[in-house]
């Protein structure tokens, strides 16, 4: 076994708030053509057929103000820009043109086409060219945030490609983990942020989950468990220690907040020595958020579920048989080789994440979903025979 | 904030600063403007499936008594859907009103 995965006790899971890959990273092509991001070419037409480039100009909050829509039939129209047929490719062309109807402005509707230039993003794109980014991480269903989350946390959603709540019929990667006398938390920012998973686990499991301080304090102790999920801040709000402004980079929340939370997750493992050589961070985003990326997402292992008109709010059945859009995924461990890219060939999504802490900690599950046994597992990305004596330390 | 500060707020942070092992590059990362904080706006289509989640969760586990009684209608922004939130989760998740109580004490 590489060292690297032998000193492995910890898998840290960050999970943030709808933005694509190009939008984040997309400008670190320049810094490395290996990165799959943008040469600033790509565009897409708006409503007047006019192309729009790509653009530098992402800024850190009001600009994506309303909300890009992000469901099951504005993704669909992104992806495939209103092309119906039967088979059809994805074209990744009608991302302009669905944030149109939120406004009927085209000047704004451009807007879902800027991203950010490194500089602005010092957290994130240190990250990356520190570590190992993914060319291929695409979210688990072409929709919104909660049935995209369940891929993380149960490796399917159900049959969900919504919001509504739903009741699982299989275990998830925390209760796996009870089950076989490993410790999995998931860790919410405070009570008025609260979880994403609040029917099926907070209801009935509120001893599996912590607070973003005590997270901080498991960290400082070295006391944390063998698989850690990290929720962000949703809204901005006041607690005991005054005012919080949201932390998930959901638009239109500032930017900036979420960049120093992850500063702060990986701080306090960097902090720990003990912890820093023993921890994997995966921080990964949930959803595109309805913004552009210019990968088309590929098709995957139906998942045993389908998805008729009645939820899909399209005129066909959705059978789990393609990835959502593309977002941003880094590998943060001193065991990962500095400014590794993780190819092209490679394709993970959200399903890779039990699988990952399943195959780490528990080994063979005969009960996993479809999705979970295709998925890539990415820990052999800790690859090196040394640790690295080089980090990052972001002052925040 | 003129130079004399920023070089005192430089200070503190280098003095704060954990001693590393190792070669490590120190990142400064910007904060946001005083002026991003928005309690007053309008709550996404996220927050308002976790009002929707919280208010099934409240009503399977609480007698109608105990209910915060509230309409789902009635949470307009960030700010309001959160005090509801902070509410169901207190009794949700008892063991973190605890360790706030624990943290207020010190």
């Amino acid at each position: 076994m590489p060292p690297g995965l032998d000193a492995l006790k910890h898998i840290v899971v960050l999970m943030m708030e709808n933005r694509s890959f190009d939008h984040m990273l997309g400008s670190l092509k320049a810094v490395n053509p290996q990165i799959d991001g943008l040469a600033g070419t790509e565009s897409n037409p708006d409503t007047n057929g006019n192309p729009v480039q790509v653009q530098p100009l992402a800024e850190f909050q009001s600009q994506l103000d309303p909300d890009p829509d992000h469901h099951f039939p504005s993704v669909d129209q992104q992806i495939f820009n209103g092309d119906q047929s039967n088979p059809r490719v994805p074209s990744m062309q009608g991302f302009v043109r669905n944030y149109y109807q939120q406004q009927q402005d085209v000047a704004h509707s451009q807007k879902i086409m800027y991203y950010f230039p490194q500089a602005k993003l010092p957290v994130l794109t240190g990250l990356a060219t520190n570590f190992a980014v993914f060319n291929r991480w695409f979210a688990s269903i072409p929709g919104p945030t909660i049935c995209n989350r369940a891929f993380a946390h149960y490796g399917t959603s159900f049959g969900q490609v919504g919001m509504d709540i739903f009741y699982p019929k299989g275990k998830s990667i925390y209760e796996r983990l009870e089950d076989a006398g490993r410790t999995a938390k998931l860790y919410y920012f405070d009570q008025a942020s609260s979880t994403m998973e609040v029917v099926n686990l907070l209801q009935h499991q509120p001893q599996l989950f912590g607070t973003y301080d005590q997270f901080l304090a498991d960290c400082q102790s070295g006391t944390l468990p063998d698989y850690s999920f990290i929720e962000p801040n949703y809204t901005d709000h006041d607690n005991d220690d005054g005012a919080q402004l949201a932390s998930d980079q959901h638009p239109d929340h500032n930017v900036q907040q979420g960049e120093i939370f992850i500063a702060s997750i990986y701080n306090a493992i960097r902090e720990n020595a003990n912890l820093w050589a023993s921890t994997a961070l995966l921080v990964v985003y949930d959803e595109h958020g309805g913004i552009f990326d210019h990968v088309p997402p590929p098709s995957c292992t139906p998942d045993g579920y389908s998805a008729g008109p009645a939820d899909t709010g399209l005129n066909y059945t959705f059978a789990f048989d393609r990835l959502g859009v593309r977002v941003p995924a880094i590998l943060i461990s001193p065991w990962v080789p500095k400014g590794l890219i993780v190819g092209t060939d490679r394709v993970f999504e959200h399903a890779s994440i039990p699988a990952t802490v399943t195959k780490k900690f528990i080994g063979d599950y005969a009960a996993a979903t479809p999705r979970e046994k295709n998925a890539q597992t990415f820990l052999d990305l800790l690859s090196l025979d040394t640790m690295r004596t080089d980090s990052l330390y972001f002052n925040v | 904030m003129t130079t004399r500060k920023q070089a005192k707020k430089t200070e503190r942070r280098v003095k704060a600063r954990p001693q590393l092992v190792g070669d490590v590059t120190y990142i400064e990362v910007p904060h946001p403007a005083t002026s991003a904080m928005n309690k007053n706006r309008p709550v996404s289509t996220l927050i308002q499936a976790q009002l929707k989640h919280m208010h099934h969760a409240e009503r399977a586990r609480l007698p109608k008594a105990k209910r915060d009684g509230r309409d789902l209608g009635d949470f307009r922004t960030e700010g309001e859907a959160a005090s509801y939130i902070s509410a169901v989760t207190k009794v949700l998740h008892p063991h973190a009103q605890k360790r706030a109580k624990s943290k207020a004490a010190r």
